[in-house]
């Protein structure tokens, strides 16, 4: 978790945080209306194609930058309210898991932080992530909705979960196209943009990245399918195991 | 197209400080979540419409007005499903309808179109710049305040910039509108790349450009606008508070609640 603070002491990773959100924003706002899913919470966001390929991108950038996008795509909206914290928060897991389970979801990732976008493995690992990223979002935001008596745990996180997951696999195809653009020509990839001793080094990777893995599947599909009676619990139970994972990683 | 919610009126609300209008909206938010009875949230509801009429901030409400009809509809339609109440009205199976689960639903529709007002409220009457400078004064990190506020700058330059590309993209052939939503969605990508270079290529420049004027986002910062809380904030901020509690209390005796949950 070390560089989601070491990165606001660099003006490069600052700008990505404002461009990030910037751009997720303004997708948010030109499909919000596009296709409701459930009025005034959630759509079919297009948008979503963003998070994971920034993530992958601009690391820590990128968690703060879907966070912060996210919650100008509800100003802008008008759908500006309490909801929008948890939106806040499963947002910036959308943008954070990717980058930081990339290298610890061991034996699956191979612990290098480069993208190997010709090796099968590197997009086995990208699908992946792309489930439990989607996942991890879906449990937080359906969690603080049901607590707020907005929209039941159930419906909410089985949608959130299926429409982010779309969304980061149809970013593949936006990574692919920008990857070598952002890597070589712009020199703009987060591993080289910070200093190596603002990165540091994960608390228990490993075991943080499974411990989200569990959190977040397990949130989903109890919560949504095998225990839907006890949904809030299995949520709560879920968001505090992944936010524990998070802050191993 | 406006994508932007403040309405520049000259009223008793619009000339708050930052600080009390973001305070207000989040104790409006907690007022929202007392009860659950769908009379006391209608009349908490209410109350909210006479304050977007005194900000003269209607117009918006009325921009928003099939999400808000939407909100209301869809919350009564689902919840009854998902709460459980001791009073049975209808069952088919599993699916069960309770008379306490029905007034619940009609409660949360009231609940989540009032979480929209007070939002509306709070962006009709307060600026991009009024509200990260309320965060700042709030203590919110400088950094994470210059990354929002430059954010809140940049969406119309790239919302402008991504109404270019589609049409762009449109007169060589790209069919935007046809499709189910897979399909659509993937026909996003040849808008989204442009897009996404035509933003990033910014950053380098940004970076530069704030660099050779002296940034630091960590140095101490001098302020040229200074807002000063009044009286008026004081006591805007003291009423809400005391009508907070006032309500809590009475949801705490058994007042304004049809299920025994949040």
């Amino acid at each position: 978790m070390k560089p989601l603070g070491t990165m606001w002491k660099n003006t490069r990773m600052i700008i990505l945080v404002a461009v990030c959100a910037a751009i997720y924003a303004a997708a948010l706002i030109a499909f919000k209306t596009a296709i409701p899913l459930i009025p005034g919470i959630t759509e079919v966001r297009v948008a979503n194609i963003f998070p994971m390929v920034f993530s992958l991108l601009f690391g820590p950038a990128a968690a703060w930058g879907s966070a912060i996008g996210n919650l100008i795509g509800d100003i802008f909206g008008g759908t500006l309210g309490p909801g929008s914290v948890f939106g806040f928060i499963g947002n910036f897991l959308l943008g954070y898991l990717p980058y930081a389970m990339w290298t610890t979801l061991k034996p699956i990732a191979d612990g290098k932080r480069e993208l190997a976008l010709q090796n099968w493995r590197s997009w086995v690992l990208y699908i992946l992530l792309a489930l439990i990223s989607s996942a991890a979002c879906a449990v937080v935001i359906a969690t603080g909705l049901e607590a707020l008596g907005m929209v039941p745990y159930p419906i909410l996180s089985s949608i959130i979960t299926i429409n982010d997951t779309v969304g980061s696999l149809i970013g593949g195809l936006l990574l692919l196209a920008v990857y070598g653009v952002v890597r070589r020509q712009l020199r703009l990839i987060w591993w080289d943009v910070m200093d190596p001793e603002d990165i540091g080094r994960p608390r228990a990777g490993t075991l943080g990245a499974w411990l989200v893995v569990v959190g977040a599947l397990g949130g989903w599909i109890l919560g949504a399918y095998l225990l839907s009676g006890q949904a809030l619990v299995i949520g709560i139970i879920a968001s505090i195991v992944i936010l524990v994972g998070c802050f191993l990683l | 197209m406006n994508i932007f919610l403040y309405l520049d009126e000259n009223t008793w609300f619009h000339r708050l400080d930052s600080r009390t209008k973001i305070l207000g909206v989040l104790l409006l938010f907690c007022m929202a979540m007392v009860f659950n009875h769908p009379l006391y949230v209608a009349g908490f509801a209410l109350g909210l419409v006479w304050l977007a009429a005194a900000a003269k901030a209607l117009p918006n409400f009325w921009r928003v007005r099939y999400l808000l009809f939407l909100l209301v509809a869809f919350s009564t339609l689902l919840w009854p499903f998902f709460a459980k109440g001791p009073t049975p009205l209808w069952s088919w199976g599993r699916l069960q309808v309770s008379r306490e689960s029905l007034l619940y639903a009609i409660a949360m529709g009231l609940r989540l179109a009032s979480f929209v007002g007070a939002g509306l409220i709070f962006l009709s009457i307060t600026t991009n710049e009024e509200f990260t400078q309320g965060l700042i004064r709030l203590r919110l990190p400088y950094p994470i305040a210059f990354a929002f506020s430059t954010a809140l700058r940049l969406v119309p330059t790239f919302a402008g910039a991504g109404a270019t590309i589609v049409q762009a993209q449109i007169s060589r052939g790209l069919d935007v509108e046809s499709g189910n939503i897979f399909q659509r969605a993937g026909k996003f990508i040849p808008l989204a790349v442009p897009l996404f270079i035509y933003a990033i290529r910014h950053t380098n420049m940004l970076a530069m450009a704030l660099e050779s004027k002296g940034f630091n986002p960590g140095a101490p910062r001098t302020w040229y606008y200074d807002p000063q809380m009044r009286r008026a904030d004081y006591l805007v901020l003291a009423l809400l508070t005391a009508l907070f509690l006032g309500m809590l209390s009475l949801r705490l005796q058994g007042y304004g609640q049809v299920l025994p949950r949040l």
